[in-house]
């Protein structure tokens, strides 16, 4: 595999020398992505199983073996657990049924079950919702929640102060939730 | 900080990484993680340090003859059943690895592979031998209970000499550290140096193990383990021995028993997986809507709300403080307490609505500087009850079991008694009641035969559960079974707000009734009963019904809404009606509306003739108060207000625009009229009461002075020597007089600043 890791490397990897891991750990991350993403099609779900995997990784070091296979496989192989424990977790809990418009109501008061997140037509009715704010909200909420950038670059980008961001998003998710709603109740 | 506000967020950034581009992580997701996995990496390391250092100094306080020579004996004996047991337990690990993954192909598998090995190190003490390490692999979570377990180990390092019968000691010490593993585990996957309990809980068991095979043999051997699994602190410190290294692995295979909750160690990427808050069913259901934020004109200079004319808010709190409680925050709407009470605007002679402005300093708060109240006043039309159009009323009463406490029905029933004795004889009233069961109970009737009428109102009796999908159903075929153009087509609906039976989210119920609204029948939410009320579906039934919410607490409640104003209750003169007011950047600096926090209307959507707005009754008013913040020494115009609404009948479209211009401000708010004074005083009430941000510092008896005041000034008003009484009794209900606010969602966001 042209992507792993190099002998010299290796040695590295299981003495924990914070470069080899850094390299490895961010040539990894979009790998593990994709491969929960392709399972359960929720970033954030996907996020958190990559989050997850890596520090399995980075707390197990010490298990790793180079004789029975390369760092990445060892990786893959802490993710496929990590599957396994998610698929076991779902199938300890109640299926999720009746409208998605109840589980929108509940927004602030409870987290969305993941299967919830997972259905198709949420991120239609999302990306419907979202299209409806107006143009500055959407560049808030996607600065914050998909660029994960923090309020002050936020500001400096749109140009306004880093309190008018503050404010911008608190009426940014509010909105976002009312259209949500108006989008589930019709 | 207000967990709904977190949940919100949460949500909210999970739903908005649906709109993305889903095959990528972001770059600020891979940045962060990297970063915090390489902290974790330097932590860890720490943390290993330590602990070998610790066991050095243990190993130490141990080293004894008498130890080593158990210890030899018990691995010899050990060695000799592992080597003839190696075999089967690598069986047996290779049946549960195959269950799951091709070992190939699974480096985790690999490592945990289906020869299952374990390894065991062993060390010199002195002269004498003994085991320091054990390496093994858990397979089986049932705790105790899994005789069958595989494990498996391989004796690497220096190798003793085996004798035979011992074997199974060994075999218990890696079930022993399976077992304790699991024990703490639950689901995670444990890694070196993370959880030491484990490991003690580990070294004890073995070296309990060890006593055992001197003193009791192997049976006495398998007690002792169970003993010690069962005794195990899972947090505690049961290692005392600690020449054992123990290199812990993943988990291969973890059945949990229960459903699995991430343990807190973890980072949370969002915060979508800790279980939902199991609401009590008999929890009074409010909604936190927020306190609307301090806005920079330069931001946005437009700010467009949905008009409310309910009041339930004010008598749902009234209702509290009468029964020597303290209302929930989210219980206080403030624009409902401001619309309580009545400002005597004169109701418009030609147009549909006249509009009043007023402004003037205001003190609230601490060392709040430059703070003006702007009060618009919005008033509909006026339609005597001679002009009112005949009404088709249509009662669906909730008659469940939970409409009998507190003779919630009783006051149902003398309301509607009331209402008849209002009625003219060209309206009709049809009632349907819910319980169990929905079902008709009197076809419409006129006022010809009232004691028809009044015999099925007395005739209701509550029982059974709420089947409120049905019951609203049944209402609604009754009303578009009697629908007739040009008359008024209302649904009320009479309820504690409580539904358990069949569609009891209030979405499938806000569907039909939204769908029915749009064709002219609109329902009116009347609430009654306090302890498990639903004042969130209720207010939103009205909402989307077209027609309005009130809340019921008294029988001179009753009276207000039913009889005083049953006109302006039943007759809609203006539907979807929306406030936009413009504030000029050059005088006003900021602006904060007080309450309407659900009724937000985007900005863009102020022409948009789809987007819901307010529906007010005739001669109903609306009053939005602002807090504005102007720049010093600006003249010109202050704000200037648009009302769109159609027309209840035609439904033709309206627009009508009026502005305030600083010469208008008042000096001091001492100059303003005692209206403007009134709805500061309810606004500020409303304030503290729901511990607003923009509170903080304020007094409720600085409040109390303004409404003694007003209540001297304009002697006589009922509602105003209430709302002293309520203020008063708030005061005697907080100890302290002034109700220290929490903080909002924006308090560490938007300070002030003082010009």
């Amino acid at each position: 595999m042209n992507n792993d890791l190099s002998k010299q490397s290796r040695a590295g990897f299981a003495e924990g020398d914070p470069e080899v891991w850094r390299e490895f750990i961010v040539r990894q991350i979009p790998q593990l992505y994709g491969m929960f993403i392709k399972r359960w099609a929720n970033p954030s779900l996907a996020e958190e199983l990559v989050q997850r995997t890596v520090f399995d990784a980075v707390r197990g070091r010490a298990s790793y073996d180079a004789s029975k296979g390369s760092p990445e496989e060892w990786i893959f192989g802490i993710a496929r657990n990590n599957i396994r424990l998610e698929m076991r977790r779902r199938a300890g809990r109640p299926g999720v049924d009746g409208d998605i418009s109840s589980y929108l109501e509940a927004i602030d008061t409870k987290p969305l079950p993941d299967e919830v997140l997972e259905r198709k037509e949420m991120a239609v009715i999302v990306r419907a919702a979202f299209a409806r704010l107006e143009s500055k909200e959407q560049v808030a909420l996607k600065a914050k929640y998909i660029e994960g950038l923090s309020a002050r670059k936020i500001a400096g980008q749109i140009g306004i102060s880093e309190k008018a961001v503050h404010s911008l998003l608190y009426r940014a998710r509010n909105s976002l939730r009312a259209e949500l709603e108006f989008e589930t109740a019709l | 900080m207000d967990s709904k506000e977190n949940n919100l967020e949460k949500n909210i950034s999970r739903l908005v990484k649906l709109t993305g581009d889903t095959d990528k992580p972001s770059k600020a997701f891979t940045d962060s993680l990297t970063e915090q996995a390489l902290g974790e990496l330097k932590k860890a390391e720490g943390d290993h340090k330590r602990e070998e250092k610790g066991a050095k100094m243990k190993l130490n306080l141990k080293k004894t003859l008498a130890w080593a020579a158990t210890i030899m004996i018990v691995c010899a004996l050990g060695l000799g059943v592992l080597v003839s047991n190696t075999k089967r337990a690598s069986k047996e690990i290779g049946k549960i690895a195959g269950l799951t993954d091709k070992p190939t192909s699974t480096p985790a598998a690999t490592r945990l592979d289906p020869s299952g090995r374990a390894k065991i190190e062993y060390t010199e003490v002195g002269d004498k031998t003994a085991v320091v390490g054990h390496e093994a692999k858990s397979a089986e979570p049932s705790v105790t209970k899994a005789p069958d377990a595989p494990v498996a180990r391989d004796v690497t390092a220096n190798q003793l000499v085996p004798v035979s019968k011992d074997a199974a000691t060994v075999e218990e010490l890696g079930k022993a550290r399976e077992i304790s593993d699991l024990k703490v585990q639950t689901d995670m996957l444990q890694v070196s140096g993370q959880m030491p309990s484990a490991k003690d809980a580990f070294t004890a068991g073995k070296v309990d193990t060890r006593l055992g095979v001197l003193s009791g043999g192997e049976a006495g051997i398998r007690q002792k383990y169970q003993e010690e699994m069962m005794s195990m602190d899972m947090t505690g410190q049961a290692g005392t021995v600690g020449e054992a290294r123990v290199v812990q692995e993943r988990p291969m295979f973890v059945a949990t028993p229960k459903p699995v909750e991430y343990r807190a160690g973890y980072p949370m990427a969002h915060g979508g997986v800790v279980p939902p808050n199991g609401e009590d069913a008999d929890a009074m259901f409010f909604k936190n809507y927020g306190v609307n934020p301090f806005v920079d004109t330069e931001d946005d200079h437009l700010s467009t709300f949905a008009t409310d004319v309910d009041t339930g808010s004010y008598t749902i709190v009234r209702r509290y403080l009468h029964d020597g409680h303290l209302p929930p925050e989210k219980a206080v709407r403030v624009e409902e307490f401001v619309n309580y009470f009545k400002y005597g605007y004169a109701a418009p002679q030609e147009d549909d609505f006249a509009v009043y402005a007023e402004s003037s300093p205001w003190k609230f708060g601490a060392g709040r500087k430059n703070s003006f109240l702007l009060r618009l006043g919005l008033k509909a039309k006026q339609v005597s009850d001679e002009n009112r159009k005949p009404a088709i009323l249509t009662f669906v009463i909730d008659v469940s079991g939970s409409m009998k406490r507190e003779n919630r029905l009783g006051l149902v029933k003398k309301s509607l008694r009331m209402l008849v004795e209002k009625l003219r004889p060209q309206d009709r009233i049809g009632i349907a009641v819910y319980g169990s069961r929905g079902r008709k109970v009197m076809d419409y009737k006129g006022l010809s035969e009232k004691a028809e009428i009044l015999a099925a109102i007395n005739s209701l009796c509550s029982s059974g559960s709420t089947y409120a999908e049905e019951g609203i159903r049944i209402g609604y075929e009754m009303a578009e079974s009697a629908y007739k153009k040009g008359h008024i087509n209302r649904v009320i609906l009479c309820s504690d707000g409580v539904a358990n039976v069949g569609q009891t989210g209030a979405d499938q119920i806000l569907k039909v009734i939204k769908k029915r609204a749009e064709k002219g029948i609109t329902l009116s939410a009347i609430g009654f009963g306090m302890g498990n009320y639903n004042d969130v579906l209720m207010e939103r039934l009205g909402d989307k019904g077209n027609g309005y919410y009130a809340y019921i607490d008294t029988i001179a409640e009753a009276k207000r809404i039913f009889e005083d104003n049953l006109t302006g209750a039943l007759q809609v003169v203006a539907r979807d009606v929306k406030v936009q007011i413009d504030f000029n950047p050059d005088v006003v600096r900021s602006y904060r509306l007080l309450g309407y926090e659900n009724r937000d209307v985007p900005d863009d959507k102020f022409r948009d003739d789809k987007y819901d707005g307010g529906e007010m009754g005739a001669g109903h008013s609306t009053t939005a108060l602002y807090e504005l913040k102007l720049w010093p020494e600006k003249e010109g115009t202050v704000a200037t207000s648009y009302v769109r609404y159609k027309d209840a009948d035609t439904f033709a479209v309206s627009e009508f625009k009026s502005s305030i211009a600083t010469a208008d401000i008042k000096k001091s708010f001492d100059d303003s009229n005692t209206n403007f004074r009134l709805a500061a005083t309810a606004a500020q009430f409303a304030e503290i009461l729901r511990k607003s941000y923009w509170a903080k510092g304020a007094k409720l008896s600085d409040t109390l002075e303004h409404a003694k005041r007003l209540s001297t000034e304009r002697s006589g008003h009922a509602d105003i020597a209430e709302l002293v009484d309520l203020i008063s009794k708030t005061i005697q209900l907080t100890e302290k007089a002034d109700v220290e606010p929490v903080d909002g969602e924006e308090s560490e966001d938007i300070i002030y600043l003082q010009p």
